[in-house]
């Protein structure tokens, strides 16, 4: 008799696609709002039990869905790891939602935003199942289902811009999806399975015995990149920064918080579970995440430092931190596994952190959005601007924040690479071009303006904008709380990340 | 009782720059003076004492003491400083802003003192700083600023020199038993065999630092920039005693630090040796070419005083009485000929040497002083300033090197010719202006003249009569070598 | 009472929040509360380094922990006792200072909750036990300080503040390398005298943890003030005379120099570092900085930029003492970091005080000006003298030791240093006595009328002055019981 707690993934996911259709079925955007969040708090409480179960034990377990067994059908591993993310996407996704709701209701049209919710509520499923997937199958349906759920997010708010960019973001993604699909099919041929556990056996002997190693290899390749595109790894990244710019608040916390995540995650299962790192390394696929995590660091950053609207910076900024994981794993060790996993979780907290700020600084300055526009705007909303400038900081790596631990350990893990001096130098640029758009921004956020430059600003803020926002308040300090927490007793969750590594 | 003559000065000249009332003021500077001298005096008749003022840290302090050099130094600043002092007085009341230019004049005798008196290098040092920045102030008193650049350069020169010396003392200073000045010099004598080059690098250092206020080459331009603009009584102080300064830290690094035995015979001592008649015969060439007068003097000085310098690098007996007669003798004549320089400037105006047309007839007195000045210069008997070429010329035949005893007859003959041809002119034509040019008497006051003279006449008095100097100077010799 | 150590350096972080968050109109209530706070630290740290000082062994206080290896802890060891006696000896007179010459400028709430708040971030520099807090309150300096930098929110400190922020942060980043290589090598991340390398594990990794300790060196040393990333101290000069007396003599730039002595003597360990190429690096770059500094000062006409140069040049004294890698260079070290520190504040006061009385802020302006200020221009000219090393007054001392030490280095490139240090006595000289010149011997036509106008600032601004100026002189006559203490520090006897 299996306990009850393994259950509990199965279960998230079944209450998220529920609450989807619901949200579909009821009509009211207010009350399906209340529904998605208390979808997420009740996901994040059950992921916490999970994890606390398994962490204490010490296993991963799988778990069979349907009637067929093992080495066919459909199937959930859940490990440490897993349920470590499980609960953080549930958070950040709850948090997201409520920092961005304001924006929402507005920028959203009355009849779609029970829609919106109905989309969200599949990505909640989407990513668990991404997270807690064995199977390739599985996998890829979820791939598609993400990626459809997350370019209506992106379309959610109705404007041209937003079209066109759901659009290219539609086309790159589905290219992702597509050269994954062939990866995948070319990988089934050749090993014959589509279960994790097998997949990984058959692999490995294909490895040793030296047979199909062209389609091996190309194989490896195709879901590499194709997972890559979809996360935003350079050079894939041109759609990032349109899509998740023009999107309602949310939305841009969202998908760059987690959906990005999500697509990364099954790439680390591909890498640990599937193919094992030393055959990544062997075949030089690490190398080629390396030198393209170390790029996107450098370039996100450099086009960030071009932009003026806040929200493309931030979105700019996601590539170049998005660059630090690709180079974590690149690595090819469990330590920079590790690392580029802590490093998935402090950028969940504090990319989203960032934009529901960005957003309210920007409702309470009349809706503008460029960092002119926002001179001082600190001051009417000081809870939006305190947490942008601790997320800030945190993209920068002062120490207490979680920022300065993911340097901390990527540094690290890199010291043990060949190619540590390249790593080392490139981390320390990137902490500089980081600081070069983010002072800046923090600087103009709290630098209070002349009375006559902030007039027009100011004709254009509604009462109603500048109320206290007792949601987003609450989202801002539990965001700042987990950036801290990170920042602070990240030893704990290092050692559950570890844990989770190695039971993968 | 050490402290006496150098802080009563000090602490005087306080009180001389507060003072508005001019008469007052004069007389504060000269019963200051006097004073200051009677303490000189006192100490003088004194066994040799010293004083520790302060550790700065470890094995350095601050320590003034009395030995026989002091002594020495100290009557010939206290000798030269009250006749100018008189002058002073007179000439400010035309060239204006007295209470500046007195206050700083005292105070610069404290520090004077202080420097004779000093008992280690870095008390020497102190004192040596001291001295420029209290001067600078003498130099630009014109007010103009040509007289604020002269100053600053004279700053610069005097404190990058300084520094050089410092530079040298850091090494020397690992190398000494002991920190203070010991005549014969304070080498620990086997550990510096091992390291010769480098302390006679660093001997050479020091002493082109110390050079700049002696105006030996290559550091002696600030000097014919300075004379010009500097008000008469302050080239004559800078002239006369100021650059002794530099070569009394000369002769304490020299004698009182290295030692003669350790130096005689190096590369560093001929090197020096070419230096000074370098100088000797440059600043005599240019002061031949120079039409202005106090700039003809500067020049002089740096020539004159380079024959100080080559006494004393000759590092025998002979070279350094020679070295110690030519820096009293010139100190007397050089000021003497300043003084007479200052009296012309404020009676005519004139600057350049052509426009001396005459100028015997016009100013009697002032020239008579101007002419033994002169002859002692250039080295005419009975006047002092031959005796001190004549022992300087011996003590170089006696030199150990053939080549520096030739060399430097030579220099020091063709010296003394062009010496010659840039002063003599200046006295024949004063008095002999030919039969065109009509003059008539206009003297300065007697406050003016009276130092102007006394200098002339212990200029003469001294060449007939020399002997106590000698015997005074055969004191010092014995504790050196 | 090991817990001692924790409350100046959070205290005064918590007491400027207050202030921001009180934010007190009436002058005398804000003046009461800024100089209470600032007494209050000051006497919470002097009383922590009394106790430290009389302990055999001194505990550490851990404020954070991340794990076994890893926390945010204080301990006063010898360095640290110099360090925080420097600063808190002087943060309660520049406070005095400050608040007549800021309650004409304006905004004082929000400059002095950061003043306060600085303080706390500085004591925490120096009392740091090791590598990972000494970032931490290296990095929450910068951001301190910032404010105080841009107080003036126009143009010119709002591109200073930038350029000092950019600055900062992208030196901490290569510092951080430095950190992170000693975390794999080093035994601990706590300061050790001697070093923390485990040379059985650097063994065979020598090249790269020179050329590593390098980079670390030029990120500390931007806070330093090292060419090539000395230009944002010039720039920092338009910030509010207190904060430039602030940063350029006791905050900022010292926190840098004392980060790069943590560097060297309590990190890569000198003897591991002496002898190698990296040491000719870093001491070139000691030296270029000083001549640099030194003769761009004598270009600048502006006062206040003049004196930025100055610091530059200075800094680089005791960096280039640093570089000899021997206990008698860490005295050096010291001891022109004490001097330096009073007689550079002095200094800068006075400068403000004259720009703030007269409104002239070139030297060209001062034709004259010393007469109507006797004893602002009185105060300037002894720290001037102190400051070209004129015996007895201090920086003669500190340039002795420096000097001593290179000479018994036997490095021909110290001796480079000894040259350099002299050009920069000259240097100094004359780019002190131009001010000093034209103030009291003015040259041409002087505006006797506007003169007038120009008197002595009152007793709040002189007072704190002569002290400094006396405090200079006072420690100048005790240099030798002083330099005894630094020496035991140096050779790591206390």
């Amino acid at each position: 008799m299996r306990p009850f707690y393994e259950n509990l993934p199965f279960i998230c996911i079944f209450i998220a696609i529920i609450c989807g259709v619901l949200s579909a079925v009821i009509q009211d955007g207010r009350k399906v709002y209340r529904l998605a969040l208390m979808m997420t708090a009740v996901i994040a409480v059950l992921s916490v039990v999970l994890l606390y179960f398994l962490y204490t034990e010490d296993v991963s377990f799988v778990y069979s869905m349907g009637r067929f067994a093992a080495p066919y059908g459909n199937a959930i591993k859940a490990g440490p790891l897993q349920a470590l993310l499980a609960t953080v996407f549930a958070i950040v996704m709850g948090l997201s939602l409520l920092g961005g709701g304001h924006s929402l209701f507005q920028d959203i049209l009355p009849e779609k935003q029970g829609l919106y919710f109905v989309v969200t509520d599949l990505l909640m499923a989407g990513l668990l199942a991404l997270v807690y997937t064995n199977d390739m199958f599985t996998g890829y349906v979820f791939i598609e289902i993400t990626t459809i759920a997350a370019c209506a997010m992106v379309m959610a708010k109705d404007t041209g811009p937003n079209l066109i960019a759901t659009i290219r973001y539609l086309f790159m993604s589905l290219l992702g999806s597509g050269l994954f699909l062939i990866g995948l099919t070319l990988l089934n041929s050749v090993t014959g399975y589509l279960l994790m556990e097998p997949l990984a056996k058959a692999v490995a002997i294909l490895a040793e015995l030296g047979q199909y190693q062209r389609p091996l290899v190309v194989s490896i390749g195709l879901m590499v990149v194709g997972l890559g595109i979809k996360g935003a790894m350079f050079p894939f990244h041109l759609w990032l920064p349109d899509a998740h710019g023009g999107a309602t608040t949310s939305s841009s916390a969202i998908l760059s918080g987690l959906v990005l995540k999500g697509y990364i995650v099954l790439l680390i299962t591909l890498m640990t579970r599937v193919f094992g790192l030393q055959l990544m390394r062997k075949v030089g696929v690490s190398n080629i995440l390396l030198t393209l995590g170390l790029l996107g660091m450098i370039f996100g950053s450099l086009a960030a430092m071009r932009e003026y609207h806040v929200k493309r910076m931030l979105a700019n900024s996601s590539v170049a931190q998005i660059g630090y994981i690709f180079m974590g794993l690149g690595l090819g060790t469990e330590a920079g596994v590790a690392a580029a996993c802590f490093h998935i979780l402090v950028h969940a907290a504090c990319k989203p952190l960032l934009f529901i700020c960005a957003g309210r600084l920007s409702t309470v300055s009349g809706h503008h959005r460029s960092l002119k526009n926002l001179r001082g705007s600190a001051y009417r909303d000081v809870a939006a601007g305190v947490g942008f400038t601790v997320g800030a900081l945190s993209m920068i790596g002062i120490p207490l924040l979680g920022g300065f631990v993911s340097k901390l350990y990527l540094s690290e893990a890199a010291l043990e690479s060949p190619f540590m001096a390249v790593v080392l130098l490139t981390i320390a640029a990137s902490t500089v071009l980081n600081a070069l758009y983010y002072v800046p921004a923090i600087l103009a956020i709290w630098v209070r303006p002349a009375w006559e430059e902030v007039r027009f600003i100011m004709m254009d803020v509604k009462p109603e904008d500048t109320r206290f926002d007792r949601l987003f308040f609450i989202a801002d300090a539990v965001f700042i709380f987990l950036i801290f927490l990170l920042g602070i007793v990240y030893h704990p969750i290092l050692n559950v990340i570890r844990a989770g590594i190695r039971l993968m | 009782m050490l402290l006496i003559p150098i802080l009563l000065p000090m602490i005087g000249g306080v009180f001389v720059f507060r003072q508005r009332n001019e008469k007052i003021r004069n007389r504060l500077v000269l019963w200051l003076t006097i004073a200051t001298a009677a303490a000189a005096a006192t100490l003088c008749v004194l066994p040799e004492r010293s004083l520790r003022l302060m550790t700065i840290e470890g094995a350095l302090y601050l320590e003034v003491q009395s030995d026989s050099l002091a002594k020495f130094f100290m009557v010939l600043i206290v000798v030269i400083w009250l006749p100018v002092a008189v002058f002073t007085g007179a000439y400010l009341r035309h060239a204006g802003r007295g209470q500046q230019f007195q206050g700083f004049y005292t105070m610069t005798l404290g520090v004077l003192m202080g420097l004779a008196l000093a008992d280690n290098f870095v008390t020497l040092y102190m004192f040596f700083e001291m001295m420029s920045l209290l001067t600078m102030p003498l130099v630009l008193h014109g007010g103009t600023p040509a007289a604020r650049r002269a100053g600053l350069k004279y700053l610069g020169y005097s404190v990058f020199g300084a520094g050089m010396a410092l530079a040298g003392y850091f090494f020397l200073s690992h190398f000494l038993t002991d920190q203070s000045f010991t005549g014969g010099g304070a080498l620990n004598l086997s550990l510096a065999a091992e390291h010769r080059p480098l302390l006679l690098i660093a001997f050479l250092v020091m002493m082109i630092g110390f050079g700049a206020k002696a105006g030996m080459m290559p550091m002696q331009a600030w000097l014919p920039t300075a004379h010009p603009v500097a008000p008469a009584p302050a080239s004559a102080v800078l002239s006369g005693i100021i650059t002794k300064g530099g070569v009394l830290a000369m002769i304490r690094v020299t004698y009182y630090l290295f030692g003669p035995d350790f130096l005689r015979g190096s590369w560093a001592q001929y090197t020096l040796i070419g230096l000074a008649l370098c100088t000797m015969f440059t600043g005599s060439m240019l002061a031949l070419k120079e039409k202005g007068l106090k700039k003809r003097l500067a020049y002089s000085t740096i020539s004159q005083v380079s024959y100080v310098q080559f006494g004393l690098l000759l590092m025998t007996p002979g070279g350094m009485r020679g070295a110690f007669l030519q820096m009293v003798f010139h100190a007397l004549a050089k000021d003497a000929l300043f003084l007479a320089a200052g009296a012309i400037i404020i009676a005519t105006n004139f600057t350049l040497v052509d426009q001396l047309v005459g100028i015997g007839k016009r100013m009697p007195r002032t020239m008579v002083c101007f002419s033994a000045a002169a002859l002692s210069i250039i080295g005419i008997p009975p006047m002092s300033g031959f005796i001190s070429k004549w022992y300087l010329a011996s003590a170089a035949l006696n030199s150990e090197s053939q080549m520096v005893g030739y060399l430097g007859m030579a220099m020091l003959i063709l010296s003394a010719l062009m010496t010659a041809g840039y002063l003599l002119p200046i006295v024949v034509r004063g008095f002999f202006p030919g039969r065109d040019v009509l003059v008539e008497r206009k003297e300065v006051g007697p406050q003016m003249t009276a130092p102007m003279m006394a200098l002339g006449a212990a200029v003469l008095i001294l060449g007939l009569f020399p002997n106590g100097l000698q015997a005074w100077i055969s004191v010092i010799l014995p504790q050196i070598f | 009472m090991y817990w001692l150590q924790a409350l100046p350096v959070l205290i005064p972080v918590v007491l400027g929040m207050g202030l921001l968050i009180l934010q007190p109109q009436n002058r005398k209530v804000r003046n009461g509360y800024i100089m209470m706070s600032v007494l209050l630290t000051a006497g919470l740290s002097f009383a922590s380094i009394a106790v430290a000082a009389a302990a055999d062994v001194t505990p550490a206080c851990t404020l954070v922990r991340f794990s076994s290896e890893f926390s945010i802890s204080l301990r006063i060891d010898g360095a640290s006792m110099v360090y925080g006696t420097i600063v808190s000896a002087l943060w309660p007179l520049i406070t005095l200072y400050s608040l007549d010459y800021m309650s004409h400028e304006g905004h004082e709430n929000r400059f002095f909750a950061f003043w306060i708040a600085s303080f706390g971030v500085v004591l925490g520099v120096a009392f740091a036990e090791d590598f990972l807090t000494l970032y931490l309150f290296y990095e929450l300096l910068t951001l301190a300080t910032l404010p105080l930098v841009m107080h003036f929110m126009d143009e010119k400190a709002r591109y200073a503040g930038r350029k000092y922020l950019v600055y900062s942060l992208s030196g901490a980043a290569f510092a951080f390398i430095g950190i992170v290589f000693l975390l794999s090598y080093g035994t601990t991340l706590d300061f050790t005298y001697g070093g923390v390398l485990d040379l059985a594990k650097a063994a065979g990794h020598e090249s790269v943890l020179r050329a590593v300790f390098v980079l670390a060196f030029f990120g500390f040393g931007v806070k330093a003030a090292i060419f090539p990333s000395c230009g944002w101290l010039p720039d920092a000069s338009v910030a509010p005379t207190p904060v430039s007396a602030l940063l350029h003599a006791v905050a900022v730039v010292k926190a840098g120099a004392f980060a790069v002595l943590r560097l060297i003597y309590f990190g890569f360990g000198a003897d591991f570092l002496r002898g190698s190429t990296a040491q000719d690096v870093v001491m070139t770059a000691a030296i270029v900085t000083i001549v640099y500094g030194a003769a761009r000062a004598l270009r600048t006409p502006h006062l206040k930029r003049r004196l930025a140069f100055s610091t530059v040049s200075n800094l680089s004294y005791i960096l280039f003492s640093l570089t000899l890698m021997l206990p008698v260079g860490l005295t050096g070290a010291l001891t022109h970091m004490v001097y330096h520190a009073v007689v550079k504040i002095t200094m800068f006061c006075c400068a403000g005080a004259i720009i703030q009385k007269s409104g002239r802020e070139y030297i060209y302006e001062f034709e004259g000006i010393g007469r109507r200020m006797p004893v602002v221009f009185g105060t300037f000219t002894v720290s001037a003298f102190a400051l070209i090393g004129l015996p007895p007054l201090g920086g003669f001392a500190g340039k002795w030791m420096i000097c001593s030490a290179a000479v018994i280095s036997r490095n021909p490139l110290a001796y480079v240093g000894i040259g350099a240090l002299i050009l920069s006595t000259l240097l100094t000289t004359l780019y002190m006595m131009t001010i000093f010149v034209r103030a009291w011997f003015p040259v041409g036509a002087v505006d006797t009328e506007a003169l007038l106008k120009i008197h002595d600032p009152n007793r709040a601004m002189t007072i704190p002055l002569i002290v400094l100026a006396a405090a200079g002189i006072v420690l100048a006559l005790l240099s030798s019981p002083l330099i005894d203490f630094l020496r035991a520090v140096g050779s790591n006897m206390l």
